[in-house]
């Protein structure tokens, strides 16, 4: 299965992808129906954009009472039917990543489908910080901006002490 | 005996070091308290050609069921329901009185479910008698089921409390689907309807039943609304929203008697308080398992059925999960009864392992709760009472119907309380690995603000 795979380093906090995510749902620039968020810590200088990792074991997915979150056979992509959903909140407070957010309009549970298998954050992110690539990729992607953060984190450390 | 290399799609552990790797940031995974899921998944014996019969139809019985299939797939299945057909879902029971959903939307599995998962079905009959030795049931018609393996999620029901003259016609739960249609029926505009206790479910009806346009009156043994389940800021905010939607709410009352002499009218009389007339009465006083069909068998019961860290009784071969069961909670508490959705589906995804072969230990329920009601959102979790840590963090705006409250035990998020808006919820939601694996939070203030430093300005 392919993922948004995410890397802080190259992110520049523009939010494209929130208004791409946004516009893609409602036809509006309202970054609150968003269901990917940039979090922006000025101190430390870092923007990290999030969205859902479609887990291997979705808990949101066990734990909906309404049967309303599905996974795509498709894409992979652990979806919520909107009209299934009654609006409990439960998977709200399961999802560990605070990935699903809550439309107070149509007061249903919201959150990533992977736009059925085209991003719409990817397809606009101007500085390449988000791809849209099979998990495999994304591991070794991962693993080296992990890396490198890392260093420079333990570097810190040694200068510090 | 040997070892099972688990697949990486059903190993819980898997699935969350598939979220580490994906992330940068030391996102907080859940982890067994033992360790790697991996170094514990030990058969214990083939399961090929066994029977497994579950008792109970609801969130334990098919989290069980659905888990067990997917690494059983050949053992024969019975499910046994002393309920009607394919399975609804309770927590939606509040919302179809509201008529937020429709009523097909209760329902959350298909008769075809049951039969795709190779299933047979003993629908509307109960249990009356369990015998462990024999491995065998005997179901209310007389007719026995033998068993290799049994899981008792047989759930809860309401408790109606000793009160004078309360038993009877116009008295009520919201429990099961037939109660929620004996409800609907009753629910007509401008109806008296008192509700006794307020708790989760108690305030549920009472937002449903003054949504469809009834006079609403709550009468709470204790000083407080939702005594268990809020803080008494919390109470004392969502008090003030139950209040402004007309609903008249009056706690520390006991109810003494209710006198039936007058026909089609409930007069229930209160200490110090006087008579009040009411069309009908929704009794929301608790929960008590279902456990009487095993009083004389060896299964260990005390107020619910004892369960260790692999959902499995005293007697091997037999689980409990859900409401009937008391089993680890986070705190490190051994017996615990939770009657609560998440931690039935906990239950019987570990009943459903360890029943198919995988030693697989719980690592333990954490309490919560989230609804809308009365245009809030009120959700909580763990130990939130601040006597129960060292710290609390608190987000308050005076005057206004928002309020977070995280309890610390030093430094650790142990419990946690919102109303206001469902972004609090989120919160909630991503604390609750923080409390499950007793980490401490480096920085409360970036916890908090983090993810809504820009989309939202957190007071």
């Amino acid at each position: 299965m392919r993922i948004v795979a995410v890397d802080p380093t190259s992110c520049v906090a523009c939010r494209n992808c929130e208004y791409a995510c946004a516009f893609k749902q409602t036809g509006d620039f309202d970054t609150r129906a968003s269901n990917i968020r940039v979090n922006f810590y000025p101190e430390e200088r870092v923007c990290i954009p999030w969205t859902c990792v479609h887990c291997g074991e979705a808990w949101c997915m066990e734990i909906c009472p309404a049967g309303a979150i599905l996974r795509n056979p498709e894409t992979g992509a652990v979806e919520i039917d909107a009209n299934r959903c009654a609006g409990c909140k439960m998977c709200l407070l399961a999802c560990p990543t605070g990935s699903i957010h809550f439309d107070k309009v149509e007061l249903v549970s919201k959150k990533c489908d992977l736009c059925g298998g085209d991003p719409n954050c990817v397809k606009f992110c101007t500085s390449g910080a988000l791809q849209f690539v099979e998990e495999e990729e994304a591991y070794g992607f991962r693993r080296e901006s992990l890396d490198a953060k890392l260093k420079r984190l333990l570097n810190l450390d040694k200068r510090g002490s | 005996m040997g070892f099972v290399q688990g697949s990486r799609s059903r190993n819980p552990l898997f699935s969350n070091i598939g979220i580490l790797e994906r992330s940068t940031q030391a996102l907080p995974i859940e982890r067994s308290r033992f360790g790697f899921y991996n170094a514990e998944v030990i058969t214990e014996e083939p399961t090929s050609q066994m029977h497994l019969v579950i008792i109970g139809n609801g969130a334990a019985g098919l989290s069980a069921l659905s888990r067990f299939r997917t690494i059983d797939k050949d053992s024969a299945v019975t499910l046994i329901s002393a309920e009607g057909a394919s399975a609804y879902s309770r927590v939606l029971l509040p919302y179809y009185l509201r008529r937020k959903i429709s009523r097909e939307n209760l329902f959350i599995r298909r008769p075809e479910d049951y039969e795709k998962l190779g299933v047979q079905t003993e629908f509307g009959i109960g249990v009356s008698r369990v015998e462990p030795e024999s491995r065998k049931l005997t179901l209310e018609n007389g007719r026995t089921i033998s068993f290799d393996r049994l899981l008792i999620a047989s759930g809860s029901r309401p408790f109606l409390p000793p009160i004078d003259g309360l038993a009877g016609s116009n008295v009520l739960h919201l429990w099961t689907l037939r109660d929620t249609e004996r409800l609907d029926a009753l629910f007509q505009q401008g109806r008296r309807a008192l509700v006794l206790g307020s708790g989760f479910i108690a305030l549920q009806a009472a937002w449903a039943a003054r949504q469809r346009g009834l006079q609403v009156t709550v009468y709470e043994l204790l000083p407080r609304i939702m005594p268990t389940v809020l803080d008494e800021a919390g109470a004392a905010v969502l008090q003030r929203k139950v209040e402004e939607h007309g609903v008249e709410v009056l706690t520390g009352l006991q109810t003494e008697r209710v006198d039936r002499s007058k026909p089609g009218v409930l007069t229930v009389h209160a200490q110090d308080h006087p008579p009040r007339e009411v069309d009908l009465i929704i009794v929301g006083a608790g929960v008590r398992p279902n456990i009487e069909f095993l009083a004389d068998s060896p299964v260990r019961t005390d107020r619910g059925i004892l369960i260790d860290e692999h959902m499995q009784t005293n007697v091997p071969g037999i689980y409990a999960a859900g409401d009937v069961a008391r089993g680890p909670t986070s705190f490190g508490e051994t017996h615990q009864t939770h009657a609560l959705w998440p931690t039935a589906v906990e239950h019987g995804r570990i009943a459903g392992e360890n029943m198919a072969g995988h030693r697989i230990p719980y690592q333990g329920s954490l309490n919560m709760n989230v609804t809308e009601m009365f245009g809030i959102t009120v959700a909580s979790m763990g130990k939130f009472i601040e006597e129960q840590g060292s710290s609390a963090h608190l987000v308050k705006n005076p005057g206004s119907s928002h309020y977070l409250k995280i309890v610390l035990r030093d430094g650790m998020p142990v419990g946690a309380v919102a109303l206001g808006g469902a972004e609090d919820a989120v919160i909630l939601g991503r604390l609750r690995p923080w409390i499950r694996n007793r980490r401490r939070l480096p920085e409360i203030e970036g916890f908090l603000k983090g993810r809504y430093l820009i989309s939202r300005q957190v007071a």
